[in-house]
């Protein structure tokens, strides 16, 4: 059994295949339910952020659930196959867990160390389990994914620095005056950026924002959207003295604000310091201001440095983080491959018992003559004999459980055995047959629940109970029928 | 007992040192965690010295003031108890950066003039002293706080203005914090030196010491009152700078630490607590 992921990222992909690709809830349950009754798979999510689609899934053959995969996101998105191809990144195994931590991580991500994929993917998450698309495997891997998430962002200080020049200018300001209580904000002029800085300065508790344009239209109409209030541009200077931050961002040729006018409003204000943020190209507000006692000045260089700085701290950071990765993929690894041993254990002794019961079964017309006692002793004699052979093996595989090399024995038993042949399909319509296949990986994470129902098992080396575990497993009685 | 306490003091120095090796990685390495496990190692280590200065006080019979190494250990603890105190309120991180090591050169002065508890010389067994001692020390573990942090403005500050933030977002408090824990710590440590130097004139006035208002060690703590008192009434009527504060604390530092390892040893006439 594998953990199997394929999508597409910005690192792979054109935003307009992202955008056909981008899932919404409804499209993005369709498609895992789709994956599971192709029969490709027995647990599936499906992730869609504006910057990636990926699938997850976990079957037994790896390569057969890339194709469906890529089969199912080229139809949904309305494009050959082979368009998609060569964006379609894929990984398997340890391939895939990496992946999806990194993912959860943001280290995957276009900004690394930004923190909504965390949210993004838990939604992803509930939405498949309560879609019923995802059982043991799943739902242990996904959760442990957003601890390695939570992991990342407590331990290392990969979300701790803000990337944007707008956020950056925002982190200037509390550096100078701490938290915000009872500061005024002066925007002059009116651009983009400024209205971001006094969105985000908002967010950080900023009440007062003052709005200052040569139009006194465009300060309404800004002042309304940032919710501050419109002051005419001549007021400049007297609004300046109340001002703690003031955001520049004009078209004006010449500087708006001259060092003269800032030592003016010094005097007024005392010895409170002013941060002077100045976003114009030319620049708005003359450098000399810098000099003045309790007056910061950062124009849009000095805040791109910001921004550079903190993408290779985030960068260093991210190092870090890889080897929390690594470690994590370890301790999932372990309990990933102990899952299998059990499953296993109770197959093989599943198909050992048919084979036994078969025979008895066979002989039952030459043993007609034996009396009931004797019939008893005769199966009793047999069942020890299976149990002693079954013994030592399955004393040795529950020991080689979650080591390194455990999945070879898993795989030795399996092939040996021959327990994963999956017969007595002939007669079976083809849907039930891989509704079949997904109830029995289901019944093998089952683990021991699946040992003990496999006592009153009819003569198949296929494990039973498929419509009720699928039952179980997808949330639908359909397959029941 | 003896040996309890040197050893638990021992312990307190290495605990000091681990805290101020957290604070170190946090500061370059910018991990969340840091700040709180260095104050939590921290405050195991003045748990460890203040029972360690119990035992050096039951051992010696009396208050540890004196000598040297008493006086050392002493200031040390009152030190790391006012940061706690002030960290617990104002919740300041970065601080531990300077009172850290300013502990560990304390307490290694103390530990290479270890000397054996020993009774006190006539002159010190009074009330008068010890009131002396006690409000001396808190003065002095709020007012070197208070130092510490204006250096860390003063760097931060100059930094903030060259446009060069990169070493401070995030690693440093910000300036108002700065600013608010000068002003806390010193309003808090200048009434107790007020306190602290009228026991000193009133033990000076009952047993007569001639010639001490001269004393080179009174004329500088006279100076760093009015350079703290300048601060006081400088910050409340709103009108210097945050950078004017800052050098008024170091200014009032620099004093502090001259009296004690220049003025007290060399220079002063009567004043021989310490070696």
């Amino acid at each position: 059994m594998h953990v199997v992921v394929a999508g597409i990222s910005h690192k792979t992909a054109s935003l307009e295949l992202r955008e056909r690709l981008a899932l919404d809830e409804a499209a993005a349950l369709r498609l895992s339910q789709e994956l599971l009754d192709d029969g490709v798979a027995c647990e599936a999510v499906a992730l869609s952020t504006c910057n990636r689609t990926e699938l997850y899934l976990y079957g037994r053959d790896s390569l057969a659930a890339r194709q469906a995969a890529l089969q199912r996101l080229a139809r949904h998105a309305g494009v050959a196959p082979s368009e998609l191809e060569p964006s379609l990144y894929s990984y398997s195994g340890d391939g895939a867990i990496t992946h999806l931590f990194r993912v959860t991580s943001s280290l995957d991500s276009m900004v690394v160390g930004e923190a909504q994929i965390v949210a993004q993917l838990k939604a992803a998450y509930q939405m498949a389990c309560d879609g019923g698309c995802t059982a043991v495997v799943f739902n242990r891997l996904f959760r442990h994914a957003l601890e390695v998430g939570k992991r990342v962002r407590t331990e290392t200080a990969i979300g701790e620095r803000p990337v944007s020049v707008s956020s950056a200018a925002v982190e200037l300001a509390l550096q100078v005056f701490g938290k915000f209580r009872d500061h005024t904000v002066l925007i002059v002029g009116a651009g983009e950026t400024s209205e971001l800085t006094a969105t985000h300065l908002k967010a950080h508790g900023i009440e007062k924002i003052l709005v200052a344009n040569r139009t006194l239209d465009t300060s309404m109409d800004l002042a309304r959207r940032v919710g501050g209030e419109a002051v005419r541009f001549e007021d400049l200077e007297h609004h300046l003295s109340a001002a703690d931050i003031v955001i520049s961002s004009t078209s004006a040729p010449h500087y708006v604000i001259t060092r003269e006018t800032v030592e003016r409003a010094f005097k007024r204000r005392r010895h409170r310091p002013m941060f002077l943020i100045d976003i114009a190209v030319p620049r708005d507000l003359d450098p000399e201001i810098n000099r003045v006692r309790d007056a910061y000045l950062y124009d849009i260089d000095d805040l791109q440095h910001v921004v550079e700085h903190n993408r290779h701290e985030r960068e260093k950071e991210a190092e870090h983080a890889e080897r929390i990765v690594d470690q994590e993929l370890a301790s999932v690894n372990d309990w990933l491959r102990s899952l299998e041993v059990v499953p296993t254990i109770a197959t093989l002794r599943e198909a050992v018992e048919d084979i036994r019961r078969g025979e008895l079964e066979r002989l039952s017309n030459r043993l007609s003559d034996l009396t009931d006692e004797q019939r008893a002793r005769v199966d009793m004699l047999t069942t020890s004999i299976v149990n002693k052979i079954l013994h030592v093996p399955t004393v040795k595989m529950k020991e080689v459980a979650g080591r390194d090399q455990c999945y070879l024995y898993v795989d030795a038993v399996r092939t040996l055995f021959d327990l994963d042949t999956d017969e007595g399909g002939e007669e079976r319509p083809a849907g039930e047959a891989s509704a079949d296949g997904a109830g029995r990986e289901a019944g093998q994470a089952a683990g021991e629940r699946s040992d003990a129902e496999s006592a009153e098992s009819p003569a198949s080396s296929t494990p039973p109970a498929s419509g009720g575990t699928v039952h179980h497993l997808r949330g639908t009685g359909t397959e029941d029928a | 007992m003896e040996q309890t306490s040197a050893i638990l003091i021992w312990l307190a120095y290495l605990l000091y040192a681990a805290a101020f090796a957290v604070f170190l990685i946090g500061f370059f390495t910018q991990r969340p965690w840091t700040n709180r496990v260095g104050i939590i190692v921290a405050a195991a280590g003045l748990v460890a010295q203040t029972l360690g200065l119990v035992f050096r006080g039951v051992s010696a019979g009396h208050f540890p003031f004196s000598g040297l190494y008493e006086s050392m250990v002493l200031v040390a603890w009152a030190i790391v108890l006012v940061w706690h105190v002030l960290e617990a309120f104002t919740k300041i991180k970065a601080v531990g950066l300077y009172v850290m090591p300013v502990v560990l050169v304390l307490l290694t002065a103390a530990l290479v003039s270890y000397d054996p508890p020993a009774g006190l010389v006539p002159a010190l067994r009074s009330d008068v002293v010890i009131v002396h001692v006690a409000v001396m020390l808190v003065a002095i573990g709020c007012l070197y706080v208070a130092g510490g942090a204006a250096i860390i403005y003063l760097i931060e500050e100059t930094l903030l203005r060259r446009r060069k933030p990169g070493g401070v977002l995030g690693r440093l408090p910000s300036l108002a914090a700065l600013d608010r824990l000068i002003y806390h710590a010193t309003l808090l440590g200048l009434p107790f030196l007020t306190m602290g130097m009228a026991a000193g004139v009133i033990r000076a006035e009952t047993f007569r010491v001639p010639g001490w208002p001269t004393d080179p060690m009174v004329l500088l703590s006279a100076a760093a009152w009015a350079v703290y008192l300048a601060l006081i009434a400088g910050r409340v009527r709103g009108d210097w700078s945050g950078r004017s504060v800052s050098w008024l604390a170091v200014a009032g530092l620099v004093l502090l630490l001259v009296i004690r390892f220049a003025a007290v040893p060399y220079l002063s006439g009567f004043h021989t607590y310490g070696g």
